[in-house]
């Protein structure tokens, strides 16, 4: 296997067309499944994965091998991913506030939800509350708990792509599962 | 009787939703994804470098850099027009052949 992704990178930097199309074909859905679970949107994680292969593209000339090619691809997703959520939050807020300006007449701000925590009960709306709060962990424990319960990966992979130790991520996804159990605990159906 | 034997304990059901959380994540980008990176790459320059940062391309981001940083370098004084020489107001470096005391 090692030696396999070691052959894809040599043709990759001799610039192969076929071998890019094959990293393509290969790691697609799991850059693009990396992706959704940190935006939750198609359009984004789509937009994202496609960043993700132009810039393997364009710097792969200088990837010395350090980490695998996966951790690499998974690294380049997760940091363009959360890279992309904090700019669409700033445009969020950029235009929340000019709509309380009244620079213009639409109402940009998200409408309060009403919604009863009790309403949110059952099956798939356990999971709705789940990944809203997912969605508002530290970035670093997001990272954790989505690459481990999400993609399956590893400790060890995860400590990779996060280029920190197996403790850390043990202590990040402790603390991430702590938070979640916190808050979902409440609303599950037997407790 | 009592159903609390098949009712799941708390971090069953917590298992449970976990289980979901990894079963729901398994979507795929729309068909012909090469084709699309594809074409971002083809609408690319080759180099991924710019020699430019692109706000420096903006001639009002530039000219104010430019005038940050004659003010900093102090030849602001370059910029005003000079006065007139009057033998009153004159620098010393204007008559260079000016008698000095012994």
């Amino acid at each position: 296997m090692a030696d396999a992704e070691a052959d894809l990178v040599a043709q990759l930097q001799a610039g192969s067309e076929v071998a890019f199309r094959t990293l393509v074909t290969r790691y697609q859905d799991r850059v693009y499944r990396t992706a959704f679970s940190l935006l939750r949107t198609p359009e984004e994680a789509e937009d994202v994965a496609q960043e993700v292969f132009v810039e393997v593209y364009q710097t792969i000339a200088r990837f010395r091998g350090d980490a695998s090619l996966t951790t690499w691809l998974y690294r380049l997703t997760t940091s363009r991913a959360l890279k992309s959520r904090r700019k669409a939050q700033t445009k969020k807020r950029f235009a929340y506030f000019t709509s309380l300006l009244g620079f213009d007449n639409d109402v940009l701000h998200e409408p309060p939800d009403h919604a009863h925590p009790q309403a949110l009960l059952e099956g798939q709306q356990q999971l709705q509350l789940l990944l809203a709060h997912i969605a508002r962990l530290p970035d670093q424990q997001q990272v954790a708990f989505t690459l481990r319960h999400e993609q399956a990966l590893s400790y060890d992979e995860i400590a990779a792509v996060l280029q920190t130790t197996v403790p850390a991520v043990e202590s990040l996804l402790f603390r991430a599962r702590q938070t979640l159990r916190k808050h979902i605990q409440p609303h599950l159906r037997y407790v | 009787m009592s159903d609390s034997a098949f009712r799941p304990t708390p971090e069953q059901e917590w298992e449970d939703l976990v289980r979901q959380l990894h079963d729901q994540a398994q979507g795929q980008p729309r068909p012909f994804f090469y084709n699309r990176v594809s074409a971002r790459l083809a609408g690319r320059p080759t180099t991924p470098g710019r020699a430019v940062p692109v706000w420096m391309r903006r001639p009002a981001y530039a000219a104010l850099l430019g005038v940050i940083m004659l003010v900093l370098s102090g030849d602001v004084g370059a910029l005003r027009p000079a006065p007139a020489a009057t033998p009153a107001t004159a620098p010393a470096a204007a008559s260079p052949l000016r008698s000095h005391p012994q």
